[in-house]
């Protein structure tokens, strides 16, 4: 073994960090060179003397935990601080947020709505109109089946009507009933200017 | 009885639990400030440093792995806070290179009267003291984590965040650089 490598053992050795095997080659090696067992009583003479000096009373080590106390509390004062704008800034961030989705679902829904106008098929210019409308002028059949696909076109267009709303007010007999005569007679009258015809004598 | 109360501590302190750390500061704050002490050079520094380490652990020790050791979590974090603090302070920069050829005086030739045996180990004693002061940081530390808190090889590289190989090989140099700039001193002991 070099002395080098004896050297770097024998700092292991010290720190009890050298297995038995190198060991025991360290220690046939130092028996047989006088340098190296030089260099271990010195190696060995700093480690004993090595001291820290500390030496503080322990009054010091109460006064360090009351300060150290102090800043830990101040340090959690802080945070109780700090905290609340970001938690604030944070809410608006989200609320933002949800406002943003909220809308755009909104527009989604109202152009995605079955029976609006903007879903509609629309016939898309005049030049395809065109030809139609003056195949339609020439043959009476033609505009007969152009006015039926055009109305069937509007039907499916038009929103279903509400079913309550569909029922005319005549057709209620409680809506005759609440007619005073007065009443009864104008729209008698109404009816002989519109049709011509009179009414029951 | 509880096994393992410094980790039943450790996980009062995690929740919140103020008392729990404080105990935990009264088990380690002599051994923190030995370290800090070590690589600050002087107590009012090593004070300060101390204090910084327990508030950074306090801050920080919700993140601290349960299993792990907490002293070593705790060496690292005093390590760490001892060299930016001593790089903002600019201090490793003004000190003198370790020369080991450099003479530091040599023993004095007035020695204080007393047994001579006694006078020149004191002697040694405080020239230790100022050798360690000058190794460089990083050898320094490793020092302080092996020689003066006892730490194994492989617990001091978990604290240093290297490897055991390296700190093996720190502890060689800076003994090597010890005995060869405490060689005077040595020799008079010997004598």
């Amino acid at each position: 073994m070099r002395c080098a490598t004896a050297r770097k053992r024998l700092s292991d050795a010290l720190d009890g960090a050298l297995p038995p095997g190198p060991q025991g080659r360290l220690e046939a090696h130092l028996k047989r060179c006088c340098a190296c067992r030089s260099y271990r009583d010195d190696v060995g003479r700093i480690q004993a003397e090595t001291r820290l000096a500390d030496g503080r009373p322990r009054g010091a080590w109460d006064d360090f935990e009351k300060r150290l106390e102090a800043k830990l509390a101040s340090a959690a004062a802080g945070r109780v601080a700090v905290d609340p704008p970001f938690a604030v800034r944070r809410r608006w961030a989200w609320a933002a947020a949800a406002a943003m989705v909220l809308a755009g679902l909104t527009g989604w829904y109202l152009l995605q709505r079955p029976g609006t106008a903007m879903s509609g098929t629309w016939l898309a210019d005049d030049d395809v109109l065109d030809p139609l409308m003056e195949a339609a002028e020439a043959s009476p059949e033609t505009a007969s089946r152009v006015d039926r696909e055009v109305r069937a076109l509007i039907d499916d267009m038009t929103p279903a009507p509400d079913a309550e709303a569909a029922v005319l007010p005549a057709a209620d007999p409680l809506f005759w009933e609440s007619l005073s005569d007065e009443d009864l007679r104008a729209i008698v009258s109404e009816l002989e200017d519109e049709t011509g015809r009179g009414g029951p004598q | 009885m509880d096994d393992h109360p410094e980790a039943r501590l450790v996980d009062e302190a995690r929740t919140g639990g103020r008392e729990a750390f404080a105990e935990l500061v009264r088990l380690h704050e002599r051994r923190v400030f030995g370290v800090a002490l070590r690589m600050a050079g002087n107590p009012a520094d090593a004070d300060d440093l101390a204090q910084e380490v327990f508030l950074t652990a306090w801050r920080s020790i919700g993140s601290f792995r349960s299993g792990s050791s907490f002293y070593t979590w705790l060496y690292r974090i005093t390590v760490n806070t001892s060299l930016t603090f001593l790089k903002r302070r600019n201090r490793e920069k003004n000190r003198a290179p370790f020369d080991e050829n450099l003479a530091v005086g040599g023993p004095a030739t007035g020695l204080p009267p007393g047994p001579e045996g006694r006078s020149a180990l004191n002697e040694l004693a405080s020239r230790i003291g100022e050798a360690v002061a000058s190794l460089p940081a990083p050898f320094r530390a490793t020092f302080a984590l092996v020689v003066d808190q006892g730490l194994s090889h492989a617990d001091a590289a978990r604290a240093l965040g290297c490897s055991e190989n390296t700190v093996s090989w720190r502890m060689h140099k800076a003994r090597k650089l010890l005995q060869a700039r405490l060689k005077p001193w040595l020799e008079e002991v010997r004598s």
